[in-house]
């Protein structure tokens, strides 16, 4: 059966428009707007329009005898007359609108599933655009109560911690979390197992009847003081990637037979996005776990250095997805000197973890071979160009002599260091001698005293600058600490409190830095 | 008067949770707007834009810093691969001025290499 036209439909109409004798009679069109045509008809095809003030709205100024609306093909119409006019128009409209009724019906339950999938939709958007897992399930818990009209719900799910253990955490909607504190978590009751089991849904008009409910020993049924669930609905939320249930929605309501069809399809959609938001975090997190365990696994062991204390900090991005560009080395060179290494690699999670892995072990190599600083950065520029392409890496590479009592360095594009001489303000050494590895090709050297009693403090850009600090005043800042800093008894704490008052214990970037006290006792 | 990219609005601008780039083209010379922290986040949409700036073949292409509030070395290495890169057609020329994005640029001595204008009508205005 094909449906007829609006412009059938419309002249259909316009033919009922007779007078008492029969005879056609002048009518007019007015063309009705979308919002227009929903106000006057609603899910109607035709209606008889006799409110007189609506009339005197859409057609000004008119003494209108009679006028139907017609609606069809996303298009409306009034169609009108000021002449006499016989009973036959608004009978005309009953017959049509009662012919067109299983159409209308069609129409509501059509834009009804429209907009639940709009919702579903909307709701899938905004959990997958998210890798905070705390964030992904209240966000799923609260969107899957709404959309089941339940009384209450809850997500448990299931996350790994650092030791491999698994356990279980919850959010709620719908009712205050202490509601919910005073009671141990789901077990595999009778109830509970096919959801935590993945054995699919389970929908009941009333869970008290249910022959698996109150089994679980101590409670023999609803717990006292227990939320009253009468509805129920649960649905696991199953990994996309390896079919392990990751956890598990349950809804509740006091009342019976509150969850239809359609509730179980929009529960499971949600799980169905909650699945692919939650298995996203994991992969995320695991990717981020890699590159900080990568980053520290290649951190250096420090040498012992006679005659110096050297103090080391690595400290991987807190925040966001940063981790793994920055490192420090501390190389005991074969003639006894030693050398100090700061850098940075641009670029964040295993990539970057692996780049600065080669450079660190190229620059300990030209180290080894006691090139002069100038010619390790360059050796190690051209190399970096070559291996990585286009890279961009800064660090400032400094040999500290113990016969002679100097420090002679170079910097690749590295913030400068700070010196700190007995008895004289801190000073900035090394400031932009050079372009980052990677981009450079002449690396200067410079070369100062380092005598007995001097600190030197290498660090990189993570403990001075991030979005909501510049560059200058994150240095200023630091140099303003370092006086107090050395003043402590002990660096070590002097250190983290430093760094934490520079962070505001929240750095969203890897911090590397050294500090060297030349002892000054004989080095052997 | 600026042409919009004629990729249009959602492909033409790309924003990153606290920085944006837009590409322009102004008669032949392509300019990339960047506004807001230009980081290991917003590096790649400028990388993104940097390209399909490339495939316009502009004389020049100016990138304006003027709205960036934070330069980290991640943003530096994109105007290093625009300037060098594989894909660098266009002769680059950068709009930074104060501490913000040039005192970065100034540390890694980038400042040798870049064609640094203080304004962006400056940048234009040169032939």
């Amino acid at each position: 059966m094909t449906t007829p036209g609006f412009d059938d439909l419309l002249g259909a109409v316009r033919r009922a428009f007779v007078d008492g004798s029969g005879a056609p009679v002048a009518t007019g069109v007015r063309p009705l707007e979308p919002a227009e045509a929903r106000a006057v008809l609603g899910d109607h095809v035709t209606v008889a329009v006799t409110d007189r003030a609506l009339l005197a709205d859409l057609v000004p100024g008119r003494e209108i005898t009679a006028a139907i609306a017609v609606a069809g093909d996303g298009r409306g119409a009034l169609v009108h007359t000021t002449e006499r006019v016989g009973g036959t128009p608004s009978a005309v409209a009953e017959a049509v609108d009662a012919a067109t009724a299983h159409l209308a019906g069609a129409v509501r339950r059509l834009r009804s599933e429209a907009a639940v999938l709009d919702a579903l939709h909307s709701t899938g958007r905004e959990l997958t655009a998210h890798l905070d897992i705390d964030r992904i399930v209240q966000d799923a818990t609260d969107a899957a109560t709404q959309a089941t009209g339940a009384g209450f719900g809850a997500f448990f799910y299931n996350l790994v911690d650092e030791f491999g253990e698994s356990y279980t955490l919850y959010t709620i909607s719908g009712v205050p979390r202490e509601a919910f504190e005073r009671f141990p978590m789901p077990r595999n009751t009778e109830v509970f197992a096919p959801t935590f089991d993945g054995a699919g849904t389970v929908r009941s008009a009333d869970i008290t009847q249910d022959p698996r409910f109150g089994k679980n020993a101590p409670y023999q049924g609803m717990p006292e003081g227990h939320l009253p669930v009468c509805s129920y609905l649960a649905v696991s939320v199953l990994s996309p990637t390896t079919g392990e249930v990751l956890g598990g929605f349950f809804f509740g309501h006091p009342e019976p037979d509150r969850f239809t069809a359609r509730h179980e399809y929009l529960a499971e959609g949600i799980a169905a996005y909650s699945a692919i938001a939650l298995d996203n975090a994991r992969l995320y997190e695991r990717e981020r776990n890699l590159a900080s365990e990568l980053s520290r696994s290649m951190l250096p062991v420090v040498p012992a250095t006679p005659g110096l204390d050297v103090l080391t900090r690595y400290l991987p991005a807190a925040t966001g997805s940063k981790v793994g560009g920055d490192w420090f080395d501390v190389i005991r060179l074969p003639s006894g000197a030693t050398a100090f290494v700061i850098g940075d690699v641009v670029g964040h999670g295993v990539t970057a973890a692996t780049v600065m892995g080669q450079v660190r072990t190229a620059i300990r190599c030209y180290a080894l071979l006691e090139l002069p600083p100038s010619e390790v950065l360059r050796n190690v520029s051209a190399l970096t160009g070559g291996l990585f392409g286009e890279s961009f890496v800064t660090c400032f590479y400094a040999v500290h002599r113990a016969d002679d009592g100097t420090l002679t360095y170079a910097n690749a594009g590295h913030l400068p260091a700070i010196l700190v001489r007995p008895d004289a303000e801190p000073e900035e050494i090394g400031e932009a001698l050079a372009q980052p590895l990677g981009v450079g090709a002449e690396f200067p050297q410079r070369s100062t005293a380092f005598p007995p009693g001097a600190d030197l403090v290498l660090y990189t850009d993570g403990l001075v600058e991030s979005r909501t600090r510049d560059l200058t005043l994150g240095v200023e800042w630091l140099l303003a600490g370092i006086p107090g800093l050395l003043a402590s008894a002990d660096l070590g704490p002097a250190w983290d409190k430093l760094v934490d008052e520079l962070t505001h214990g929240r750095h969203d970037d890897d911090i590397a830095l050294i500090h060297v006290r030349n002892r000054g006792e004989d080095g052997a | 008067m600026a042409e919009t990219d004629a990729t249009g609005k959602s492909l033409g601008d790309a924003a990153s949770s606290a920085g944006t780039v837009a590409l322009e083209n102004r008669n032949g010379t392509a300019v990339l707007r960047v506004g807001g922290a230009l980081d290991l986040a917003l590096a790649p949409k400028l990388r993104q834009l940097a390209e399909r700036a490339a495939r316009l073949e502009p004389a020049v292409l100016v990138i304006d810093l003027t709205g960036v509030t934070f330069l980290a070395s991640a943003g530096m290495a994109e105007l290093v691969r625009a300037h060098r890169g594989r894909t660098a057609s266009a002769p680059l020329r950068v709009v930074a001025t104060g501490r913000i994005t040039l005192r970065p640029l100034q540390l890694t001595r980038l400042t040798d290499e870049l064609v640094i204008y203080p304004s962006l009508s400056e940048a234009l205005a040169t032939g």
